[in-house]
């Protein structure tokens, strides 16, 4: 309504011409005067700018952007459709469009912009903020690392949203640690006793309250533990928000800003809350794994079977594979127990636990360490056995075991072994010659009945020869070239015949290779293999002891 | 394939004063709970009072530590209520495990814990 009056090619002047069309008009309309003078205005121009509609012709009621474009509009140095000019006038933004008139004046419509500006800003400052939260997840979330969250935690925080960020995680002991970080500066962790209570609402966000709104801290009140070096000027603003955990809070995070930038607002305090939400997850789920892994790591060191070597002129080796390969432990356990000297026996056990996994691993452990203490009894096997089994019949939850003991001492080039089964599939012995004699060695298991009988077997492994104890896992394991038939005794026999003459440790590897092989990708039960032999060549005066390079693993049992 | 292509079931038989209880497949960590359960459940107070279980392993395709583990378990329960096991028609892997394992005479034999002989015995046999 107002548009062809306006346009330029009108044919009379716009006081005139345009009347009372654009005095109706809802937004605000001037028309000034060559000089800058304001002739006349509308109703809603006059509401915007009260001074513009008493100045009369006096230039000074037009904003000052308004008016330098009417001053080069009025030199002709701009063309009338020239892009739209636009600017604030009280809070509120106009662009603004002239048309000129053929005396000089000019009609200037002012059209309130604010909002879409606003919604603009908004939207972007919402995307931005969309975009901040994805990369604190992904990033955050691609680590499993505690203190690699801590860090970037408090690095995306001072980078996006203040001028520096301090994360105070729960307490360990006296001290909490920190760390801190400078926007785009270094970050730096330290462990250090602090107050909760010296800065404000830093206690209630380690406890899990809802944060303290940010305009009742009082920036003042922070202590300069809470302010990393190298903060630029007094501190004018702070955000004191939680870091939601699983179920506990996983510590705390203090925003700064300085007081020569802007003060956090309203909005900013809720991006602040949802940054440490997405944080908190991340921060509380490393924490988590962090602890188990922890713990994990001390109890497999107890739990993880020894490295074998040489001891007292008789070779060890053994191998052991997990029923899981992503786990290193699992029901099947081996230890040897090197004798005093030379002139001792030392004692070998291999067995297995009923169960798989931790479990069953946290029994091996038990079962290790009761023989282990019954060592100076190991001359004795039926009673050791005896003494274990009673030991399992004590322990609350109803698991057996079985295993094997061997006793094994050189004499001259030879290893004299007494070999006794408790329920364990007995040991075979591969001769020079290829031969594989399965022993004889019988017995009941342990940790089910009150008393357990078994039988005893000697035998003698001349130079080059092999005594292999092994778990079930071995013969057990299921596969082959069609799948799911059992590897079998048999062909452990005949595979065992191959390795005829090799060194121990060539025979475990060998024959643990057979069995996995057999097993391809079909399911298993942990196995386990020990293989003690005489050593076909060395010193023979090794009885001595002293020839023994691989004695420095002796641990105890020097009872006799 | 890997495993075989036996489906373990257990079949179970009240008659009397008879628990019985046909295991077929492979009796092993994935099925040996299933087992003590079905048993278990049978055996417990308020239900039907057996005096024996037998245990059918006729269809039974393999038995693993687990396994052992499962009728070891199961004796120990009928045990404290006074209930005889009997383990049937053993195939030859199972009767070479409880030999070598020394459990034969043991999962045949009842043993009457003291701490059973004194409450459910006395009710089991009147029924």
């Amino acid at each position: 309504m107002i548009s062809p009056q306006g346009r330029p090619g009108g044919s009379s002047g716009a006081g005139v011409s345009v009347g009372s069309t654009w005095s109706d008009a809802p937004c605000p309309v001037l028309v000034v005067d060559r000089d800058g003078g304001i002739v006349e205005v509308n109703d809603a121009a006059r509401a915007l700018l009260p001074r513009a509609a008493d100045a009369g012709r006096l230039p000074e009621g037009l904003p000052d952007w308004l008016a330098d474009a009417h001053r080069r509009m009025a030199g002709g140095r701009d063309a009338a459709h020239a892009d739209p000019l636009s600017g604030a006038i009280g809070d509120r933004l106009f662009d603004a469009h002239p048309t000129p008139s053929s005396d000089g004046d000019v009609v200037w419509w002012l059209i309130d912009d604010t909002d879409r500006r606003l919604a603009e800003e908004t939207l972007r400052s919402e995307q931005e903020r969309a975009a901040i939260l994805s990369e604190v997840s992904s990033t955050l979330l691609s680590s499993l690392s505690l203190s690699h969250c801590m860090e970037s935690t408090a690095r995306l925080a001072a980078h996006h949203l203040a001028d520096a960020a301090v994360l105070i995680a729960p307490a360990q002991g006296l001290s909490h640690p920190v760390t801190s970080a400078l926007a785009d500066g270094p970050v730096t962790l330290t462990t250090r006793a602090v107050d909760p209570a010296t800065v404000p609402g830093l206690a209630e966000a380690l406890q899990g309250f809802p944060p303290v709104p940010t305009r009742w801290i009082d920036p003042g009140a922070v202590p300069s533990w809470a302010i990393p070096e190298g903060f630029k000027g007094p501190v004018g603003s702070v955000i004191v928000t939680p870091l939601p955990g699983h179920g506990i809070p996983d510590g705390a995070l203090i925003l700064l800003r300085s007081d020569a930038g802007p003060a956090f607002t309203e909005s900013e305090d809720g991006f602040a809350r949802l940054l440490a939400a997405r944080a908190g997850a991340a921060l509380s789920a490393a924490r988590l794994y962090d602890d188990q892994a922890r713990i994990t790591a001390v109890l497999m060191r107890e739990l993880l079977p020894p490295a074998l070597g040489g001891v007292h002129g008789v070779e060890y080796a053994g191998r052991y594979r997990p029923f899981q390969d992503s786990e290193r432990i699992g029901g099947d356990f081996y230890d040897v127990h090197p004798g005093a000297d030379p002139s001792q026996e030392s004692l070998v056990v291999l067995g297995d636990v009923a169960g798989k996994g931790l479990d069953a691993a946290v029994l091996t452990g038990r079962i290790r360490n009761t023989l282990h203490a019954l060592l100076p009894l190991a001359h004795d096997h039926a009673y050791v056995l005896n003494l274990l089994n009673a030991a399992l019949l004590r322990s609350p939850e109803a698991r057996f075991a079985t295993l094997v003991l061997a006793s094994a001492r050189r004499r001259g080039n030879r290893v004299r072994l007494r070999l006794t089964s408790a329920g364990h599939p007995p040991p075979l012995v591969l001769r020079a010659d290829g031969r594989v004699e399965e022993t004889r060695t019988r017995g009941d298991l342990v940790g089910v009945m009150p008393t357990v009988s078994v039988r005893t077997e000697e035998t003698v492994l001349a130079p080059g020869e092999t005594c292999l104890l092994y778990t079930d896992g071995i013969t057990e394991a299921r596969g082959g070239p069609l799948g799911g038939e059992l590897y079998g005794l048999e062909r452990l026999e005949r595979d065992l015949a191959g390795c005829a003459g090799m060194p121990a440790e060539a025979v475990v590897e060998r024959v643990h290779m057979l069995a996995a092989q057999w097993l391809g990708q079909g399911r298993h039960d942990d196995m386990a293999v020990v293989a003690i032999s005489a050593p076909r060549t060395g010193p023979l005066a090794v009885i001595s002891g002293y020839a023994d390079p691989h004695n420095a693993r002796k641990r105890q049992g020097r009872n006799s | 394939m890997i495993t075989p292509p036996f489906e373990f079931s257990l079949i179970v038989t009240a008659a009397a004063d008879v628990l019985t209880v046909e295991v077929a497949g492979e009796l092993d960590h994935q099925t040996s709970d299933a087992l003590v359960r079905t048993v278990v459940g049978h055996l417990s107070p308020g239900g039907a009072a057996f005096r024996r279980v037998r245990l059918d392993f006729g269809r039974l395709t393999w038995i693993d530590s687990m396994g052992l583990s499962a009728l070891l378990a199961v004796h120990r329960h009928a045990g404290a209520v006074g209930v005889t096991l009997h383990l049937d028609s053993r195939p030859g892997f199972l009767e070479r495990l409880l030999t070598l394992t020394g459990t034969l005479d043991h999962l045949t034999t009842t043993v009457t814990t003291t701490a059973a002989a004194g409450d459910p015995v006395p009710e089991a046999e009147a029924g």
